[in-house]
């Protein structure tokens, strides 16, 4: 029986580093279920809602691209562990609606992998918690170093910038950033 | 082989050699994956250390670090190329200087170029041109913002356009965009000076390089109480809101060849006979058509852009004139300007008056290599100068402080020999907090009024917060004065001239180590002199608005600059003020005065320095303040903190579809600093990563040690490893599979057997 230990182990290995990436994954998915609910009712009270009870951080707006039916909740802050629930607003910038950039970033392989099926022209929508919404439509796009983003901060039109990593198929983490740009089109068109 | 040979006896022999072929397959096919799984892990490991390590290197530390951005496919990597060539034509009190800087682009894509350049502080820029294939588009002055998007409008829609921003009154930046692959592009700015003069001696300065400039962390709020008294103010958290503007990417010298060549040519007509003509950092060749004419280039022909260009010429007769008046006529005004400098006393028929000094020396890092061995040595001059009559106290600051001596003490042997071997000791290192030092230099604790009160600065000005500075100066000065001695091959000249203003003061500047005892002496004569005080000027027909508003003391050899707008040119013009007890007028008839190239220029960027300073006094309120200085500048054509020069060709030129990078052009380190004195150790580059970017020597490694900046937009890792894991799981599993599926038939094998 012993020769059948090792690809015992080894399957065992394998699954568990399956499970693990595939727990990434269904974090999340899970995560922004939660936090759908979490944001329906913090844009109902008005309030900041956590989606759990011991989260440290919070949603903050819902990104919307209806042509492609893509759309995420976005949260405060890009820590690690945000990142890992849902897109996270770059905490120095603006927020959606307001003079200057508004800046999102979310995983490429998980809530943001729609980005690559954004065309130029697009119309993205940004719902606040505050329940006021706001259109851009992007109109460039560009692939830079993460440290080199040439978003100006001090901009002072209504600029929105979704980004991720760069390229989509990649596996491994680089240093290449994805940056989609757009330009506040409208407000409270829809409701 | 007991096995195989008992499977031939079996009724299936091509199922056995089939089982063979299949198990042999399956053998290799293991292999091959074992072999590229660990090879998928070695590679990759590296890989994630580096770039992460590489994050961790820049996080808070970093604002904007000092990197091109390359293409992705190692083979072709490469940067814009920048060439710069300077033309000055020196038309007796002013110049005008054009700059032309080539942007080239080798790279296979289209390219959006900036780069941070100084100009002088005095120069008012005033036009810009832009130069595609055989077109040229000149630029148009308009607000700051409204030039933006004008050329953001213009760069989206792929046109071609160039933007001129002045940063601080001496730093600009150029941006140029859309540049296709393989095509050049020529910006071309132009900008009015004063000529300095000085004693016998007339000069100008071309800076090159952006010295790399510290900028303090916003650790610290300060408030701004508001001046009403109420108590109520707002802090203000950042002392350098723009510091990713001012801070382009530094070469390391160890690493990298020069970059952005420099070519320079001086018409130098001064208008009266030329004696010696020298340029004491370049080597230069110098023809001369005429008496009163030369021409200068540099011997060389071109040079790296990493030091400042001085030249300086003397008349040929004994003294140089101590009056000159040019005029200019522009639209309905006419304008004025005038240099006079006023007698000297002799130094035996007036007794110099007893001092306190107070010497700062800057010893931080930016200061390594040649500049603090200058500032040494100019400050062992100074020491060895003091009179027994004198007091004195050292300073010296990095980012920490300490002062010599608890309050100023007489310049005796004991209290000289201490200060001395406490300057021999002075090693450049850390960052630059200069306000602390100013703050405890201007502190006068000892208030003895019978003694006049200097405090004598040698800095190379690397600071970003040039306003806290002054403002500092302003608040603090009392009765002292202020005395900037410029150290280096690139200083920060703007620092300098308005810190020596503000503090009423004198600024000189060394360049090298054989400078500091001519400069010293001069800085001495000043130091040592009375000043002439208690300016005033008066128009006897002409109504005129003359700039300096306040027009400051002036010291020993050196002229006073006075521009001013008239409505007619008629009468005289009358300068009175004191030298030393005696008083002291000149009438110079405004008839006399010669036609002259720029004095309106110059007029404008005098008022508007007189606005910056009224605003930083607290004269103005920002509001007026910025009023005042938008309508000058739109007036004039001027570059100002508020007003850019912006030109568009309009034909567009990228195709649409075609993504554009920005490329932010690297600068040279000013030569005789010390990287790793400004920038810390370098960077270790892991091999793994050098590998992967083929071009790493062209990578610029600069890391600055600015702190986090909340301008400095970093976007964060957005990619998770679930990929990674679950291929790498999956590859496992089927591996386990493979495994199990050979030993499971091995036994059946065996069983069967």
């Amino acid at each position: 029986m012993t020769r059948f230990v090792s690809p015992l182990v080894l399957a065992l290995i394998g699954i568990l580093l399956f499970g693990d990436g595939a727990y990434i994954h269904a974090k999340a998915w899970l995560a922004q279920v939660l936090l759908q609910r979490a944001f329906d009712r913090s844009v109902a009270t008005g309030e900041v809602v956590k989606p759990w009870s011991w989260a440290d951080t919070w949603p903050v707006a819902r990104i919307e691209v209806k042509r492609i039916g893509a759309s995420a909740i976005v949260l405060e802050g890009t820590s690690g562990q945000a990142l890992a629930f849902g897109p996270g607003h770059i905490l120095q910038t603006a927020d959606a609606g307001e003079r200057g950039v508004a800046v999102y970033a979310g995983h490429r392989d998980t809530h943001f992998r729609f980005l690559r099926n954004v065309a130029i022209g697009d119309i993205i929508e940004i719902t606040r918690r505050d329940g006021r919404q706001f259109r851009y439509r992007a109109d460039a796009s560009a692939i830079v170093r993460f440290d080199e983003s040439g978003i100006d901060p001090t901009a002072q039109d209504f600029q929105l910038v979704l980004t991720t990593c760069w390229p989509f198929e990649a596996v491994t983490p680089g240093p290449e950033r994805y940056v989609l740009h757009g330009v506040l089109i409208g407000v409270d068109k829809d409701e | 082989m007991d096995n195989y040979d008992a499977v031939d006896s079996n009724e299936h022999p091509w199922l056995g050699r089939l089982i063979v072929v299949g198990l042999f397959l399956l053998a290799q096919g293991i292999a091959v994956m074992l072999v590229a799984f660990v090879a998928l892990l070695v590679s990759f490991e590296p890989g994630w250390s580096a770039t992460t390590e590489q994050a961790s290197l820049l996080q808070p530390r970093d604002a904007r670090s000092g990197t091109l951005l390359l293409k992705e496919d190692g083979a072709t990597i490469e940067a814009i190329r920048l060439g710069i060539d300077i033309d000055v034509t020196v038309s007796g009190p002013t110049l005008r200087a054009r700059v032309t800087q080539v942007f080239r682009n080798p790279t296979k894509d289209w390219v959006e170029a900036t780069y941070v350049y100084p100009l002088p502080t005095g120069g008012a820029v005033d036009t810009l041109k832009m130069v595609v294939g055989d077109r040229v588009i000149v630029g148009d002055i308009k607000e700051r913002q409204q030039a933006r998007v004008i050329y953001e409008e213009a760069r989206r829609a792929g046109q071609k356009a160039a933007l001129t921003e002045q940063e601080r009154p001496n730093i600009f930046t150029n941006s140029v965009a859309n540049i296709g692959p393989g095509e050049t592009v020529l910006v071309q700015i132009e900008y009015q000076e004063p000529v300095q003069q000085s004693a016998n001696e007339y000069s100008l300065r071309l800076p090159l390089v952006v010295g790399p400039r510290y900028n303090p962390a916003p650790i610290v709020q300060s408030v701004d109480f508001r001046n009403d008294g109420s108590g109520w103010g707002a802090t203000t958290s950042d002392p350098v809101p723009d510091r990713n503007r001012i801070s382009p990417p530094v070469l390391d010298p160890a690493r990298n060849a020069p970059v952005n060549p420099t070519s320079i040519t001086v018409r130098l007509k001064a208008g009266f006979a030329l004696g010696e003509v020298k340029s004491p950092h370049h080597n230069v060749k110098i023809e001369s058509p005429d008496s009163t004419t030369r021409i200068v280039t540099l011997s060389d022909g071109i040079v790296p852009a990493d030091r400042d260009f001085e030249l300086t010429w003397k008349p040929a007769a004994e003294k140089a004139p101590s009056v000159g008046l040019f005029r200019e006529h522009v639209g309905d005004a006419d304008y004025l300007l005038a240099f006079v400098t006023p007698p000297t006393t002799e130094q035996a028929t007036q007794k110099p008056l007893p001092r306190e000094v107070v010497f700062v020396i800057d010893n931080s890092g930016s200061m390594g290599g040649t500049s603090i061995v200058q500032a040494k040595a100019s400050l062992t001059y100074a020491l060895a100068r003091l009179q027994p009559t004198d007091h004195f106290n050292v300073i010296r600051f990095d980012d920490t402080m300490d002062v010599l001596f608890p309050t100023s003490v007489p310049a005796d042997g004991t209290h000289v020999r201490e200060a001395t071997s406490f300057v021999d000791a002075l090693q450049a290192r850390g960052g630059t907090e200069m306000v602390p030092a100013m703050r405890a230099a201007l502190t006068d604790k000892l208030g003895d009024t019978s003694m006049v009160r200097q405090v004598v600065f040698l800095t190379d000005g690397a600071i970003g917060n040039e306003q806290q500075l002054f403002e500092t100066i302003t608040a603090m000065r009392g009765r002292s004065r202020v005395f900037m001695v410029g150290i280096g091959s690139a200083p920060n000249t703007y620092l300098m001239t308005r810190a020596a203003e503000l503090g009423r003061g004198a600024f000189t500047h060394i360049g090298s180590v054989e400078q500091v005892e001519e400069r010293m002496r001069g800085l001495f004569a000043k130091l040592e002199n009375p000043a002439v005080t208690g300016l005033s000027v008066r128009f006897s027909e002409a109504k005129a608005d003359v700039t300096p508003a306040i027009i400051p003391d002036v010291y020993r050899d050196e002229p006073l600059v006075l521009a001013a707008k008239l409505d007619k040119l008629a009468g005289s013009i009358e300068i009175k003020g004191r030298v030393g007890d005696r008083p002291w007028s000149v009438t110079l008839p405004l008839q006399s005065a010669a036609e002259g190239k720029g004095p309106s220029k110059l007029w404008a960027k005098r008022k508007i320095g007189d606005a910056e300073v009224a605003r930083t006094i607290r004269e103005l309120t920002p509001e007026q303040a910025d009023k005042a200085i938008l309508a000058l500048a739109l007036d004039h054509q001027i570059v100002t903190r508020l007003t850019s020069l912006v030109a568009v060709d309009k034909t567009p030129s990228r195709p649409e579809g075609e993504p554009l990078r920005l490329s932010e052009l690297p600068i040279n380190l000013p030569a005789g600093w010390d990287f790793e004195k400004v920038f810390g150790e370098r960077p270790q580059v892991p091999d793994q990563l050098r590998e992967r970017h083929a071009d790493a020597r062209n990578q610029p490694t600069a890391r600055r040690p600015t702190p986090a900046s909340p301008d400095a937009i970093r976007l964060p890792k957005t990619a998770t490893s679930a990929e990674l894991k679950m291929i790498a799981g999956l590859v496992l599993i089927v591996l386990a599979l493979v495994l199990f599926v050979f030993n499971r038939r091995q036994t059946l094998l065996t069983d069967a057997a």
